[in-house]
């Protein structure tokens, strides 16, 4: 590998390296607004200065490339200068509004200006104010805060493929809009949020729910679709305040789509099944869980049954229930369900040629992968179902006439015809393996605790299959 | 408007000026010897064609002076993408206006430079960049291209030399910026006018992603006289080693007899444009100051005004020719005031892409609105220089620099005009 000498350390890059990638191989950041990676180069904020060796101007990092046997230099006075003088013009036009905006604590503004700006303020002249638009359910817009970085509409144009988002008038005027004033249309509209390095676009959702600082991150995949994109799930005290997409160059890039990103909703869903319920005449009966699992045991016949299992389950839910249905069952056919009219992994694809797949669940291709068979017709003589559900399948119609019972994460209105619930572990409140579309395993990562009394599925089973032990210990 | 020519020396472009007849292709043709350096062009090869241009010490008359042979030369030979030329007719400096009255004049000139040109480096196509407000010009160059095409000097098969060429006039809407020419480039693909990352430079990565080159009005105008008459004759036109030609002055402000100018380069002093070519200052008062070059060239004091009026000597005492628009300040006139406008200027025409430029114009232009407006304080003065020197360089084009080169220049040699306007 071709190698460039940056602070003194020798540093081996890839070609097409630019400077700032170069220097991230060696552990040194060079701070930028305008550049991210997975977004063309404009050089326009000027943070990324750097000195390079033979040339008169200092460079901006992000616009030049790596060459072998280049010195480069991101501590020389001048380039500090330069930095600290950058920061103090941002902040001429930027309301010290921290205390009250989402962004703070995570806002590459407020790092970079404790890192490289200046303590103290010289312009006393009036800030430019602009009145905002409404840019849809999923932006909120606060222009005064913009420091025309352009990354959001570098987003639109070169990753989500719609050119919403503009540059309109010019100079010290600019405002960031959307074409015409109209509402964001993109499904991807979150990494607006997610780019944005001040607080100018956020996100309408998070907005003044928790201070950043309080959340616990947790890398994990999302579950919304067959490619698995990585992501964190941000929380406290167990409970969701936002999801956000993790880097994976293989999967996701950078990004995640809105569909994924607030897919996690239902698992606060003030209608999620959060204690074992037994349908009574035309009303649900609460009931703890060895009581419920007990007199609903005595009304199941295994010869009868068949298990259907959501493609949302991990790989190890669905073994047990394999090896369940089996040994314990006596063999319980067992089919998967989750996607309608996507029967099998072979018709899964791609469904808006960026990041979103047909399959609507994480786990079609782990499920094909154990020879677990699509759910189309019921076998001639049963009349018991017992449905496994992480929470994002799609639930199969089932004939009025059968006896329903759910294992999993339900909302309420989504088992009228269940005679019984046992509630479940959805995706973020377990840990297990998911076989994404390219057959990558992947590793769902517990974020927080099963919500109420839900239980994790080896916990259920366990109960079921052994009743009066798990009484004797309670 | 006053036209004057250096004594016994030639010159190209003026004697032509304020003859409407002369923008006619049967005058250009009978008067000028029109279409003659073509043929010319059309018996060398193309690089030969160049290495002329080369030899003629033809420096870019836009503003940055750079030497127009090497910059033709710089378009690859082996590219299999089509080639453009286009033609800077943008002229948007404050203080110039040659282009206007080449367009206006002598149009044929410039078809028959671009035909050149573009014969040079393999153009099939060409576009006049004009500035949205020069709407006549706009249409004196349509009617124009037309004779040319009808004449044969433009389309395929331009006099049976098997080249083929044509022109497009593109109209710009009124920014500043668009005279950048990367800038104009966007402008031209129908983008917002906002210069672009350098490298790729247009020789590589110019029009509409192909290999481009652009060239000033009056620098293509000269292309003609060089093939007609010989890289060498032209490059002796100038008084300087490597400055050739003549040049067009544009001189306005406090001057007896202000107006277009053809001096040879390097031929004049600046103190003798203004007293000897311009009959001195206006109502006789003192010369205070003089922009040489466009707005955005750094003010001199009237200890400086003996520079020789060219590139490099007025690099070396740290202002420029720029456009060659030079703009003369008599002692009534109130700098704080002046410096405010042009600072006003480039706020209004900053583009809003980088953030020095973008932030430091309207910073520089409020502290000068305050002062204006008795509100200065004297500390204003050092933050000034450093918000000048914080953008000076900074920026991803010269849009920067020429903000913060007067606001330096003004606020360094005439510091006492401001702190006695501060002090009240």
């Amino acid at each position: 590998m071709p190698s460039c000498t940056i602070d003194g350390i020798k540093v081996e890059f890839r070609d097409g390296d630019n400077l700032v990638e170069a220097a991230k191989r060696a552990g040194i950041s060079v701070p930028v607004f305008c550049y991210h990676p997975g977004l063309s180069v404009v050089a326009q904020c000027r943070m990324c200065a750097v000195d390079v060796e033979k040339m008169p101007k200092i460079q901006t990092a992000c616009s030049t490339k790596a060459v072998e046997g280049m010195v480069v230099s991101t501590k020389t006075d001048r380039v500090k200068q330069a930095r600290e003088s950058v920061m103090e013009f941002l902040l001429v036009n930027h309301p010290l509004d921290c205390p009250i905006c989402d962004k703070s604590g995570e806002c590459d503004l407020q790092d970079h200006s404790y890192d490289h700006g200046s303590a103290y303020q010289r312009s006393t002249e009036e800030r430019r104010t602009y009145v905002d638009l409404d840019m849809g359910p999923v932006i909120k817009k606060n222009m005064n805060r913009c420091i025309h970085c352009t990354r959001c509409i570098r987003f639109g144009d070169e990753v989500a493929n719609i050119r919403e988002m503009v540059a309109i008038h010019r100079g010290n005027n600019v405002d960031i809009t959307t074409v015409d004033g109209k509402a964001l249309e993109t499904d991807y509209a979150g990494n607006y949020a997610d780019i944005c390095p001040t607080g100018s676009l956020t996100l309408k959702d998070f907005r003044f729910n928790k201070r950043v600082w309080y959340l616990k991150k947790t890398p994990t995949v999302c579950e919304g679709c067959s490619r698995g994109c990585n992501m964190e799930i941000h929380e406290e005290r167990n409970q969701i305040y936002r999801c956000l997409p993790r880097e994976n160059m293989e999967i996701n890039r950078y990004w995640l789509c809105d569909e994924g990103r607030f897919n996690y909703k239902y698992i606060h869903h003030p209608d999620r099944v959060l204690s074992p319920q037994v349908q009574e005449g035309n009303s649900w009966a609460k009931k703890d869980w060895f009581e419920t699992m007990a007199s609903w045991k005595s009304g199941f016949r295994s010869k009868d049954a068949v298990f259907l299992v959501g493609t949302d389950l991990t790989q190890e839910e669905l073994q047990l229930i394999l090896h369940f249905a089996k040994s314990e069952m006596g063999g319980v056919p067992v089919f998967h369900f989750g996607t309608p009219n996507l029967p099998a992994a072979n018709g899964d694809g791609d469904s808006d040629g960026l990041l979103k797949r047909k399959s609507k669940t994480s786990n079609l291709h782990g499920a094909e992968k154990l020879g677990i068979a699509p759910f189309q017709t019921l076998p001639a003589g049963k009349t018991q179902v017992v449905v496994f559900r992480g929470g994002r399948a799609e639930l199969p119609r089932l004939d009025r006439s059968l006896k329903v019972t759910g294992f999993g994460v339900f909302l309420q209105e989504e088992i009228g015809q269940f005679s019984a619930v046992f509630p479940g572990a959805s995706f973020a409140e377990k840990t297990g393996t998911v076989v994404n579309f390219q057959g990558k395993e992947q590793t769902l990562v517990r974020a927080i605790l099963p919500v109420g009394e839900s239980k994790l599925l080896s916990e259920a089973l366990m109960l079921w299959k052994n009743q009066s032990l798990a009484s004797g210990a309670a | 408007m006053a036209l004057s020519a250096h004594a016994g020396s030639e010159t190209l472009y003026i004697q032509h000026f304020g003859n409407e007849e002369a923008r006619g292709l049967q005058y250009y043709l009978k008067q000028m010897n029109g279409y003659s350096a073509l043929k010319k062009a059309f018996a060398l090869k193309p690089d030969q064609v160049i290495d002329e241009v080369k030899k003629s010490n033809l420096r870019g008359r836009g503003g940055a002076g750079f030497p127009s042979g090497v910059k033709w030369s710089f378009i690859p030979k082996t590219s299999d993408k089509p080639k453009y030329l286009v033609c800077n007719a943008d002229e948007s400096e404050p203080g110039t206006f040659k282009d206007r009255d080449l367009m206006r004049y002598t149009p044929h000139l410039l078809i028959e430079g671009m035909v050149i040109a573009a014969y040079a480096i393999g153009a099939k196509h060409g576009y006049i960049y004009i500035r949205g407000e020069y709407a006549r010009e706009a249409k004196l160059l349509d009617l124009a291209l037309e004779e040319a095409r009808q004449a044969g000097y433009l389309g395929s098969n331009i006099q049976g030399s098997g080249f083929q060429f044509d022109l497009t006039v593109h109209r710009g809407a009124g920014a500043y910026i668009c005279g950048e020419e990367t800038g104009l480039l966007n402008s031209l693909e129908g983008k917002r006018g906002e210069p672009r990352v350098k490298p790729p430079f247009p020789a590589t990565w110019g029009a509409f992603g192909s290999p481009t080159v652009v060239n000033n009005v009056e620098t293509l105008c000269a292309v003609p006289f060089i093939l007609q008459r010989g890289g060498e004759w032209y490059a002796k036109l100038g008084k300087l080693p490597n400055s050739g030609g003549t040049r067009l002055f544009c001189v306005s402000g406090h001057v007896k007899k202000p107006g277009l100018y053809e001096l040879p380069a390097g031929a004049v002093t600046l103190r003798e444009l203004i007293y000897d070519y311009c009959g001195g200052i206006l109502d006789d008062r003192k010369l205070r100051a003089v922009i040489p070059g466009g707005s955005s060239a750094p003010v001199l004091t009237p200890d400086e005004i003996d520079v020789v009026l060219d590139i490099d000597p007025l690099m070396k005492i740290g202002s420029m020719l720029g456009s060659a628009g030079v703009m003369v300040i008599h002692d009534g006139c109130d700098l704080v005031r002046l410096i405010y406008r042009i600072t006003k200027f480039y706020e209004h025409e900053s583009c809003g892409q980088c953030t020095p430029c973008r932030e430091g114009c309207r910073w520089m232009a409020n502290i000068f609105k305050r002062i204006l407006d008795g509100k200065g304080r004297l500390e204003d003065l050092d933050l000034l220089l450093d918000i000048a020197n914080n953008i000076n360089q900074k920026t991803l084009c010269a849009l920067g620099d020429a903000a913060a080169g007067p606001v330096k220049s003004f606020v360094t040699k005439f510091r006492s005009d401001f702190e006695a306007r501060i002090r009240g």
